[in-house]
C-alpha cells in the first residue's frame, strides 16, 4: 500500500460557452449567447452552465437533474456532438474544439424545442407507446407476486445492455433517418424494442415485431451507425437493430416487407453468383410497378451513361463459384441445425 | 512495389465501373500493385450479418483467407464492404467456435482463416503506406483552384470500435489527401454524415432527404466538387442527385468525385480515361 | 378539468408504484402522476445497489423474520416495528412481482434472482441488477405505467395543496412549459416526492431536485413531520463531487482504507468491518479524517476505497457504473487505484407522517418513500431498505387512495385562489427590493448544515445553524428571480425549491437540537449516548399558525425490546 500523493494539479483557463438561446416568447429566431468564464481542469460543461447560471445569467435554461450521468436529463449538442452535460469533462471537449477555446451548446435535434436547450420529449414517449416498449407479462396479474421466472444468465445477457438506456436522446439527436422523417420510430425506441422482444417473461413479441416491421419502422434504419456511437452508455444499438431484423425474418418470413426482401436477396445472389446481382434488386425489393415508376425516368440517363448494372445472365459468378456455392450450402445445413437445437 | 490483394466490390463490378478502371491507371504511378481476387464474393452489404450471421463469417472468412494466402493485406474501396468484411474479422478473431466452424467449411477449397492480413481502405493505404509525402512529389497537375469537399461516408468511420482509422468526429484522412494533391478542402458538417444509401430502396423519400441535405451545405459552401471514398454514397450523391435535389426543391447541381478519380486527375490522366464521363451530373 | 380520483405528486419508484397499484385496484379510476421531471428522470434512478428481501436464493437459512430484526436494530429502535413486519413481510412478493412484470434482475446460477450482502444485514438478501437496480426498476415501472393508461403531467412543479379546514380539495402546480398555474381538483393526493437531502447541496449525493417539495407543501398545509433530525450520511461520496459509489462496492468486498494503509473499521466494527451499518461507518470514516489520518487535497480530506484486489473481471462485471463514475468525476480507475471518498448527506429518514397505509392526518392526503416516515427506518436506515420502502408503500399508498377515494369529494379549486398562487409565485420577479441570490442562498444553507447540522452534532454548532437558517430565511424574502419568462423557467423553479428546502431545514435543526442524545444517525457529542428513558420516541415537527411547533409520538413496539446496538 502506497501513499498516493495528489496528482490532480489544478490549472485554470478561460472558456467561452457559446450557448443557443431561444424563448419562444420574445424571439422569432435563435441566436447565440457568448459567456467567457475561468474553468479549472476537471470541471464538467454542466458545472460550468450552472456557474452561468448562478452568476451571469439567470435566463440561460437547461435540464439537469442527478448529474451523475444516470438520470439522462442534461443531454445536449457539445461542439455537435449530442451527449450529456455531467459527464463531459470541458478540458476533452477543448481538446477537440474547431475554434480554439470555444465550445458550442445547442439542443439536441430531431425533437421540437422548447427554450434555448431544453427539447420536449413528448414524441419519444408517444413512440415508446406505439411500439409497446414495456414486457406485456406471460403471467396473469392476480398470480404475480407469488413466485419468480426462472432466468438463465444467458437470456440476462441479451437485454442486459439494452437495460442501460437512459433515453436521454443523444441517438435520438444524432439520427440521419429522424433528421429525415420524424415519424421514423427512432433508435432508442428500437432498443427498447428489442430488449422487449427478447425477454422470455414477455407474452407479446409477434404483436411487437409487425409494428416494427411496418412503415417508419425497423427497415428504414440505413446503418450509419451515428446512434450507437454518440451512445453515453456505449450500448451497441445497431446490434439490437440488426437483433430485431433477424427475428424479422425467421418469424416472418423473408418475403414480408420490401426491407426483408431486400436483404434476403444478398443471400440468394451470394448463393448463386457470388455477386450482388444489382439490376433486378429494385424489382425483387419493391416489385414490378414501383421500379418503373421511380426507376424508368432514371434509366434512360443511366443507359446513355453506360450506368445500367448488367441483366442477370451477364452478370458473372465469381471465380471457383462451384466449390463456393457447397460451402455455403453446407453453412445452411449448419443453421438448420442450430434452430432445431435452439428451439429445443 | 508494395503488393495487395484487392477486393472487387459488386458495385464497381457493375454500376460504378469507373472506380476500378481509374485505379487500374494509377496504381503503378504510386508504386503500389493492387492484385485482383477474383474469387471473392460479396460481402454481404451490411445485410448478411442479421440474415445470417454463420453464413456472412463464413463468406467473409473467406474473402479474407484469400488475401492471407497470399500473404497480402485486404484493400477494399468501398466503405460498406470495408465496414462489413472488418466486422466479420472482428467477429472470427474474438470467437475461436467460431473460426473453427469457419475454416472446417474451407478446408474444401484449401483455405484457412488466421487472422494475418489487415483489411483495409485503399484511403488508407494512400495515406498511411504510400505517404503524402510522395503523392504530393508524383502530383503532375495540382487541384489547386479546386474547392473540394470531402464527403467520407460512414463506414469508413463507424462503427470506429471496427474501423479506427479516424476519428469519426473530426476525421481528416481524407483532407489530408486532398491537400496533397493540391487541392483545398472544404469544412462543413456533413463530411462524417450519411448518405442514405442503405434506405435506398426501402425508405427512397427518407434517403434522398438525408442525400439532399449533405449536398445542399456542400453547394452552399460553395464547394467545386465532393469526393468520396465510396462508390455507394457516389451512387446516391451523384446518381440520384437530380432526383433528391428536385424533392428538396433545390435547383442547382455538384459534380461528385471518386477518390480514385480526384488522385487521376492529379497525377495528369483526363477525365474521359477516368470514366468522369460515365457520371450522371457533369 | 374534470376531477381526478387518484393525483400523484412524484414519479419515481414509490410514485409509479402507486399509480400502478391503483389502476390495478380500480382500473375505471381517474388517475394522475404529476412531475416535475420526466419520470424516468426521477432519483430513483441513482439507487445503485439493490432491494432487501428474504427469498432465501443465496442464504437458504434466510427468513423474514431475520430482516425484520436487522431492519430493527439498525434503526436504533426507533422503527416502529408492526411498519417494519409490513415492509420485510411485503419484500418478497414485490420483488417477484417486480420481475413478473420485467425488471431485469440479475440471476444466480439456478436462474432465481441473485442476491449479495449489504450493510447490517445478517443474509445476503439484497437483490439487484448489477449495480444499475433503481434505474430498471424505475424503467420498469414507468414502462408498465404506460401500458396501464396512467396519464402523466410532466415537467409540473407542484406549489401547494388547496386546503378548506382540514380536508384537501387538490393541487395547485405550475406547468413549467407554460408558466402557467394550474388546478388539480382531486379525491386524493398521494405525495411522492422523494427526500430533501439536497439541502446539504455540495455535501449530498442526491440529485439536484431532492429538495423535498412534497415535505414541504405538505408542513405548510398543517401535516405534521416525522423524525426530521434523522439525515443519514452515505459513508461513501466521491471527494469531489458528493456523488455516491454504492454499499454494493463493499458489498463485494471492497476496502476502506486510511493513509496509513489500514483497514480501520476493525476499530469500530470488529465483526462485520467496511459491512456495518451507515450510521456507524460514516462516523468512523469521519472520526479517522478528524484524527488527521485521512489524506488531503484541495477538493477536501478523504479515505480510500480500494477495490484493486477484487480485479479487472470482477469491477468491469458487476461494478461498471462505479468504475466510469469514479472516472469521470474523480478521474480514477478502481481497477488500477482506490478511489478517494468520504461521507456525503444521503437520505432523509424523517419525513411526512403516516401511518401503515400511507395516509395523514389529512384525509384523502398519503404520502409513501423517502418524503413520508412511517415509519421503518427509526434513526438509520440499512442499505437495500430504501428501494424496498418506495415499492411496499407506493403499492400500499397506491390501494388505500384507490379504495378510499370513493370516500372523498373532490373540492373546487377557485380561479381566485389560483391567481393569488400565481401572484405569490411571481413576487419575486419584481426588481425592487429583490437583489439576493438564489445560488448563494442555497450554497450558505448547505454550509452551515453540512458544519452545524452534520455528522457530529453539539448544542452550540445546532444553535448556530437554527440562527443561520433563521437569517437566510430573512433573505430569501429578498431573493429575486431574473428569469422573467414564462416559458419553462428553471429559474423561477430553482428559487421555488430553495423555499422549500428553507421550511424544511429549519425542522431538521430544531428537531437535532431538541434531541438531547446519539441515536442512529443523529449523533450529539454533547450527549454522547442513547437515552431510551428521555428520547425513545419519535419528533413531531408541525407548522401552527405559522411557526414551527415541535411534539412527540410514541414509537410502536413489538417481538423486540430494547438493546445496546454493536456491530
Amino acid at each position: 500500500m502506497t501513499v498516493s500523493t495528489d496528482q490532480h494539479k489544478e490549472e485554470k483557463k478561460d472558456v467561452t460557452f457559446r450557448v443557443f438561446r431561444f424563448n419562444p416568447q420574445v424571439d422569432s429566431k435563435p441566436y447565440f449567447d457568448d459567456y467567457k468564464i475561468p474553468v479549472e481542469r476537471g470541471i464538467t460543461v454542466l458545472r460550468s452552465l450552472n456557474y452561468i447560471k448562478e452568476h451571469i445569467d439567470a435566463s440561460v435554461s437547461f435540464r439537469a437533474f442527478c448529474q451523475a450521468g444516470i438520470c439522462g436529463s442534461c443531454s445536449m449538442r457539445i461542439n455537435g456532438l449530442s451527449q450529456l452535460a455531467c459527464t463531459t469533462q470541458v478540458w476533452d471537449v477543448l481538446a477537440k474544439c474547431r475554434e480554439e477555446g470555444i465550445i458550442k451548446i445547442e439542443p439536441l435535434r430531431n425533437l421540437p424545442l422548447i427554450k434555448d436547450l431544453i427539447v420536449d420529449m413528448d414524441p419519444l414517449v408517444d413512440k415508446m407507446r406505439h411500439y409497446s416498449n414495456w414486457v406485456d407479462s406471460t403471467m396473469a396479474e392476480s398470480e404475480m407476486g407469488k413466485k419468480e421466472f426462472l432466468v438463465s444468465e444467458e437470456e440476462f445477457l441479451r437485454y442486459d445492455k439494452a437495460t442501460d438506456c437512459i433515453l436521454c436522446a443523444s441517438c435520438v439527436s444524432e439520427c440521419s433517418i429522424l433528421r429525415a422523417n420524424k415519424d421514423y420510430v427512432s433508435p432508442a425506441v428500437l432498443l427498447k424494442s428489442y430488449r422487449m422482444n427478447v425477454d422470455s417473461r414477455d407474452g407479446i413479441h409477434d404483436l411487437r415485431l409487425a409494428e416494427l416491421v411496418k412503415d417508419h419502422g425497423v427497415w428504414d434504419c440505413t446503418h450509419c451507425y451515428r446512434c450507437q456511437e454518440s451512445c453515453v452508455k456505449s450500448i451497441p444499438i445497431m446490434d439490437a437493430i440488426h437483433g430485431i431484423r433477424e427475428d424479422a425474418i425467421e418469424c416472418r418470413g423473408a418475403k414480408d416487407t420490401s426491407g426483408a426482401k431486400h436483404a434476403e436477396a444478398f443471400m440468394e445472389d451470394i448463393e448463386k453468383k457470388g455477386k450482388l446481382v444489382e439490376a433486378t434488386l429494385p424489382i425483387r425489393t419493391n416489385g414490378v410497378v414501383w421500379t418503373l415508376q421511380n426507376l424508368l425516368p432514371m434509366a434512360v440517363k443511366m443507359i446513355m451513361k453506360r450506368r445500367t448494372p448488367p441483366p442477370p445472365p451477364l452478370v458473372k459468378s465469381s471465380k471457383g463459384i462451384k466449390v463456393f456455392r457447397a460451402m455455403f450450402r453446407e453453412m445452411s445445413e449448419h443453421v438448420k441445425q442450430d434452430q432445431k437445437s435452439h428451439k429445443k | 512495389m508494395k503488393r495487395y490483394a484487392y477486393y472487387l466490390s459488386c458495385i464497381n463490378e457493375s454500376m460504378t465501373k469507373e472506380v476500378d478502371r481509374s485505379i487500374d491507371l494509377w496504381q503503378k504511378d504510386l508504386g503500389i500493385e493492387l492484385v485482383k481476387l477474383h474469387e471473392s464474393t460479396c460481402c454481404g452489404g451490411s445485410n448478411l450479418d442479421y440474415v445470417s450471421p454463420k453464413h456472412f463469417a463464413l463468406v467473409n472468412g473467406r474473402n479474407i483467407a484469400l488475401a492471407e494466402k497470399m500473404g497480402l493485406d485486404l484493400i477494399v474501396s468501398c466503405n460498406t464492404c470495408l465496414m462489413t468484411i472488418r466486422t466479420a474479422k472482428k467477429k472470427l478473431d474474438e470467437s475461436p467456435e467460431l473460426k473453427a466452424e469457419v475454416n472446417e467449411l474451407l478446408k474444401q477449397e484449401g483455405l484457412e482463416y488466421r487472422g494475418t492480413s489487415d483489411v483495409r481502405h485503399l484511403l488508407w493505404v494512400l495515406v498511411d503506406d504510400v505517404g503524402l509525402d510522395t503523392i504530393r512529389q508524383k502530383v503532375k497537375v495540382p487541384l489547386k483552384n479546386y474547392r473540394i469537399a470531402p464527403f467520407y461516408g460512414c463506414h469508413i468511420l463507424r462503427p470506429s470500435k471496427v474501423l479506427g482509422h479516424d476519428n469519426p468526429l473530426e476525421p481528416s484522412s481524407l483532407d489530408q489527401l486532398i491537400e496533397a494533391l493540391g487541392g483545398q478542402t472544404i469544412p462543413y458538417e456533413h463530411k462524417n454524415r450519411c448518405c442514405g444509401f442503405h434506405t435506398l430502396l426501402v425508405a427512397e423519400e427518407e434517403s434522398l432527404n438525408v442525400a439532399a441535405e449533405a449536398l445542399e451545405e456542400a453547394m452552399a459552401s460553395k464547394a467545386d466538387f465532393i469526393v468520396t471514398p465510396c462508390p455507394l454514397c457516389h451512387t446516391v450523391l451523384d446518381g440520384y442527385q437530380v432526383k433528391a435535389l428536385k424533392q428538396a426543391h433545390i435547383d442547382n447541381s455538384i459534380p461528385v468525385f471518386h477518390l480514385s478519380e480526384m488522385v487521376g486527375l492529379a497525377l495528369g490522366y483526363t477525365a474521359k480515361q477516368l470514366g468522369i464521363k460515365r457520371h450522371m451530373v457533369s | 378539468m374534470k376531477p381526478f380520483d387518484v393525483v400523484v405528486v412524484g414519479g419515481g419508484g414509490a410514485g409509479l408504484y402507486a399509480a400502478m397499484e391503483a389502476m390495478k385496484t380500480n382500473p375505471s379510476l381517474n388517475i394522475a402522476v404529476l412531475s416535475k421531471v420526466y419520470p424516468n428522470r426521477s432519483h430513483t434512478s441513482a439507487a445503485q445497489g439493490g432491494a432487501n428481501a428474504a427469498l432465501a436464493n443465496k442464504a437458504k437459512d434466510d427468513t423474514v423474520e431475520m430482516h425484520i430484526f436487522d431492519t430493527i436494530k439498525g434503526s436504533d429502535y426507533l422503527a416502529d416495528q408492526d411498519a417494519v413486519d409490513v415492509l420485510c413481510s411485503e419484500a418478497p412478493k414485490i420483488i417477484r412481482e417486480l420481475d413478473n412484470i420485467g425488471t431485469p434482475w440479475s440471476r444466480m446460477d439456478d436462474n432465481t434472482i441473485a442476491q449479495r450482502p449489504f450493510g447490517g444485514a445478517g443474509r445476503p438478501r439484497c437483490c439487484y441488477c448489477s449495480d444499475k437496480t433503481g434505474h430498471t426498476i424505475l424503467q420498469t415501472l414507468y414502462e408498465q405505467c404506460l401500458k396501464k393508461g396512467v396519464i402523466f403531467f410532466n415537467e409540473y412543479f407542484a406549489l401547494n395543496l388547496s386546503v378548506n379546514g382540514s380536508r384537501s380539495r387538490g393541487l395547485i402546480a405550475m406547468n413549467m412549459k407554460t408558466g402557467k398555474v394550474e388546478a388539480f381538483p382531486a379525491r386524493t393526493v398521494i405525495f411522492a416526492t422523494g427526500g430533501h437531502s439536497k439541502m446539504y447541496w455540495n455535501r449530498s449525493s442526491n440529485a439536484a431536485g431532492n429538495t423535498g417539495d412534497g415535505q414541504a407543501i405538505a408542513y405548510r398545509a398543517g401535516i405534521p413531520l416525522k423524525d426530521m433530525e434523522f439525515v443519514q450520511f452515505h459513508p461513501t461520496g466521491l471527494r469531489k463531487s458528493g456523488l455516491l459509489i454504492t454499499e454494493g462496492a463493499r458489498g463485494e468486498g471492497g476496502y476502506l482504507v486510511n493513509r496509513d494503509g489500514e483497514r480501520f473499521m476493525a476499530r469500530y466494527a470488529k465483526e462485520k468491518m467496511e459491512l456495518g451499518p451507515r450510521d456507524l461507518v460514516s462516523r468512523s470514516i469521519e472520526t479517522e479524517i478528524l484524527e488527521g489520518r485521512g489524506f488531503d487535497s484541495p477538493a477536501g480530506k478523504y479515505i480510500h476505497l480500494d477495490l484493486t484486489h477484487l480485479g479487472a473481471d470482477l469491477i468491469k462485471s458487476r461494478l461498471p457504473q462505479i468504475r466510469e463514475m469514479s472516472m469521470q468525476f474523480e478521474g480514477v480507475d478502481p481497477i488500477e487505484e482506490p478511489i478517494p471518498v468520504r461521507p456525503t448527506a444521503h437520505y432523509s429518514m424523517g419525513g411526512i407522517d403516516t401511518d401503515n397505509f400511507g395516509r395523514t392526518v389529512m384525509d384523502g392526503v398519503y404520502a409513501a418513500g423517502e418524503c413520508a416516515c412511517v415509519s421503518v427506518h427509526g434513526a438509520n436506515r440499512l442499505g437495500g431498505n430504501s428501494l424496498l420502502d418506495i415499492l411496499v408503500f407506493g403499492r400500499i399508498a397506491g390501494r388505500m387512495a384507490a379504495e378510499e377515494s370513493g370516500k372523498f369529494e373532490p373540492g373546487i379549486i377557485s380561479d381566485a385562489e389560483l391567481k393569488e398562487q400565481l401572484a405569490a409565485t411571481r413576487s419575486n420577479m419584481q426588481s425592487s427590493g429583490h437583489f439576493e441570490r438564489y445560488g448563494a442562498l442555497r450554497e450558505e444553507l448547505g454550509q452551515t448544515l453540512a458544519i452545524n447540522v452534520g455528522i457530529f452534532r453539539e448544542s452550540s454548532l445546532l444553535q448556530q445553524g437554527i440562527r443561520d437558517i433563521a437569517e437566510l430565511k430573512e433573505r430569501f424574502k429578498k431573493v429575486r428571480v431574473f428569469d422573467s419568462s414564462d416559458v419553462f423557467n428553471t429559474n423561477l423553479m430553482q428559487v421555488l425549491e430553495l423555499k422549500n428546502m428553507l421550511d424544511l431545514a429549519e425542522t431538521v435543526a430544531a428537531g437535532a437540537y431538541a434531541r438531547e442524545e446519539s441515536r442512529g444517525s443523529h449523533t450529539r457529542t454533547d450527549f454522547p449516548v442513547r437515552d431510551d428513558a428521555k428520547w425513545h420516541k419519535h419528533s413531531v415537527a408541525t407548522l401552527v399558525n405559522g411557526t414551527l411547533s415541535l411534539g412527540e409520538k410514541p414509537v410502536t413496539m413489538g417481538r423486540y425490546e430494547l438493546q445496546e446496538r454493536t456491530y
